[in-house]
């Protein structure tokens, strides 16, 4: 039996849905439109042209910071998602099955905190700003990711694929390649993903461990902004959105299959 | 015989081994730094000479009142944008998740985009709205309501909004993920009792989605507390809070220890109110969880319960 909808969730709901969105979509649909304005320094519609567009494939150092970017999203995925599962899979029914827990601190923390601390941390043993300094902090921030979620995956894995494998004559090893893996890649690929995503769009933590001399794709922007944002930036913007709206159709895509494996 | 026991041993100890490369990394990368910071705070250096003297100074510094006054404004700016986002995204969430049946991948699609992209397009593109001559201020001066420019951006109400803005995502999502797996029949039974569509809401839709709503006020409050870009681009260098004053202490004073200090007591500000919001809530959540309800968890209710009808 259900009672009757009320007028205010009736009416109220979805203007406040649609007001909601229109909040959050007005913004980016603007600057998308304006990235396609011929005129520089102005907010007023001229005329359609591509030439900002064609700057910004122009720029070198543009395509500097994005290698750069490149870079360090890739290899903080690949380092937090190996050492990630070692600590898993071998931490479990040992003495250290807690360890995972002191993971949980690299997302609680304030970003800035984190960011303040690693750049002390490399001033302190004189340890130059570059590529690798920003690896190591964003592989920090990655392995606050993929800790918990290949954890809580591993939790619904059933023990007895592990006993069955060991005995079967699997060594430890064997049973982590052959089969706790294959059953862990679903997890291990989203909290990948989440992780690239999460370097490239990373600002604060790049900001304070780059140095001087290397520049990510947030880094740029930021600067670019700061010195007066030419329309380049709203072409870079634009491409980045297009960018991340892919990412999040594989991502839910993922999502979905998931469940349905589920049922 | 000998090489045979080392290599037993190691065999025996390679879990050891396995497990050590992420925690070396999370030991040197954070707990490390951590504690540098806090050496930091306490320590003296006397010029080239190593002369290290434990000092309260730079706590004792920070408790001016400009200190003070921008600690609080970040205190008071994180809160509000915490029940301000909390307020806008629950009706949003309880609609999507409980009403909508078409579109929904649609409708969900376009709620984690803003989540994954970059802050600073997402400021970037509020400038296109707030400036001079940006969209709010050509349509007020078009229909005539106004003559001249409002000054809209780079002011403490534009740092507001962007705030809300950018990490209303954040509180959506949470609240979404707990309206949608709440238990449709608890709420039918709340119906058949003759509880009208208030009451449902107030006693058993919105106990139960607390949990949803304790992981949203924290995602959005933390971040917003210690937020930099924001101010940085959209604050107009006017009013500091803590993450500017932060990033001003270490990149451009370059007095590390005051400014480690300054991080570590706005930290314990930042705990301070977390242990109170964590108490709160398992308060709450307690007393609407009792015994009496855990034993009516949507697994212990009869899967027939539905269908008799």
């Amino acid at each position: 039996m259900r009672q009757k909808e009320s007028s205010i969730s009736r009416y109220c709901l979805p203007i406040v849905t649609v007001g909601l969105y229109m909040f959050l979509y007005i913004p980016m649909i603007v600057l998308i439109i304006f990235s396609f304005n011929s005129k520089e320094y102005t907010y007023q519609w001229s005329s359609f042209s591509l030439k900002w567009y064609y700057e910004l494939f122009d720029s070198i150092e543009i395509w500097d910071a994005l290698k750069n970017s490149l870079i360090v999203a890739t290899s903080s995925v690949i380092l937090s998602s190996v050492m990630g599962v070692l600590l898993v899979f071998y931490s479990a029914h040992t003495y250290a099955k807690k360890t995972f827990l002191l993971f949980y601190g690299n997302l609680v923390v304030p970003e800035i905190v984190l960011a303040v601390g690693l750049l002390s941390f490399f001033a302190f043993f004189s340890i130059p700003l570059g590529i690798t300094t920003l690896i190591a902090g964003h592989t920090l921030v990655g392995l606050g990711y993929v800790v918990p979620i290949v954890h809580a995956r591993f939790l619904e894995l059933d023990n007895r694929y592990k006993e069955a494998s060991l005995d079967l004559g699997a060594t430890e090893n064997q049973t982590l390649m052959r089969v706790i893996l294959p059953l862990l890649s679903p997890a291990l690929f989203a909290s990948g993903l989440l992780v690239f995503i999460i370097s490239l769009d990373d600002f604060i933590l790049s900001f304070f461990c780059a140095g001087a001399t290397t520049q990510t794709l947030p880094i740029y922007i930021f600067s670019m902004m700061r010195s007066g944002a030419t329309p380049v930036v709203s072409a870079l913007s634009t491409l980045l959105i297009v960018i991340s709206s892919i990412l999040v159709l594989i991502f839910s895509s993922l999502q979905i299959k998931k469940t349905d494996m589920l049922q | 015989m000998k090489k045979n026991d080392l290599k037993n041993a190691l065999k025996r100890e390679a879990p050891f081994f396995m497990i050590m490369p992420a925690l070396i990394w999370q030991v040197l990368f954070f707990f490390v730094p951590f504690f540098i910071i806090l050496g930091l705070s306490f320590v003296t250096f006397y010029g080239p000479v190593i002369g290290q003297i434990v000092t309260f100074n730079y706590y004792l510094s920070l408790c001016d009142n400009a200190h003070v006054r921008i600690v609080a404004r970040s205190l008071i700016f994180a809160v509000l944008n915490a029940i301000f986002c909390l307020i806008c995204a629950y009706p949003v969430a309880y609609f999507l998740a409980r009403r909508i049946t078409r579109w929904k991948n649609f409708f969900l699609f376009f709620l984690i985009l803003p989540f994954w992209t970059n802050m600073l397009i997402q400021i970037h593109a509020w400038f296109f709205i707030l400036e001079r001559n940006g969209l709010i201020n050509t349509i007020l001066l078009k229909l005539g309501i106004i003559t001249t420019p409002l000054h809209l951006a780079n002011n403490i109400g534009s740092v507001f909004l962007l705030m809300v803005y950018c990490y209303m995502p954040f509180m959506i999502m949470p609240l979404y993920s707990i309206l949608e797996k709440l238990d449709q029949r608890l709420i039918e039974s709340s119906y058949d009792l003759g509880a009208n569509n208030w009451q449902t809401f107030f006693n058993v839709t919105l106990p139960l989605s607390l949990p949803g709503i304790k992981t949203g006020l924290f995602l959005v409050f933390v971040p917003s507390f210690g937020e930099f870009v924001i101010p940085a681009l959209m604050g107009g260098s006017k009013h500091m809070f803590v993450g500017s004053l932060i990033s001003h202490y270490f990149l451009m004073a370059f007095d590390v220890q005051k400014g480690a200090a300054f991080t570590i007591a706005s930290g314990l500000v930042l705990l301070l109110v977390f242990v109170l919001c964590n108490w709160f809530f398992s308060k709450k959540m307690r007393t609407t969880k009792g015994p009496s309800y855990a034993a009516f968890t949507p697994e212990s209710l009869p899967s027939d319960v539905n269908s008799g009808e």
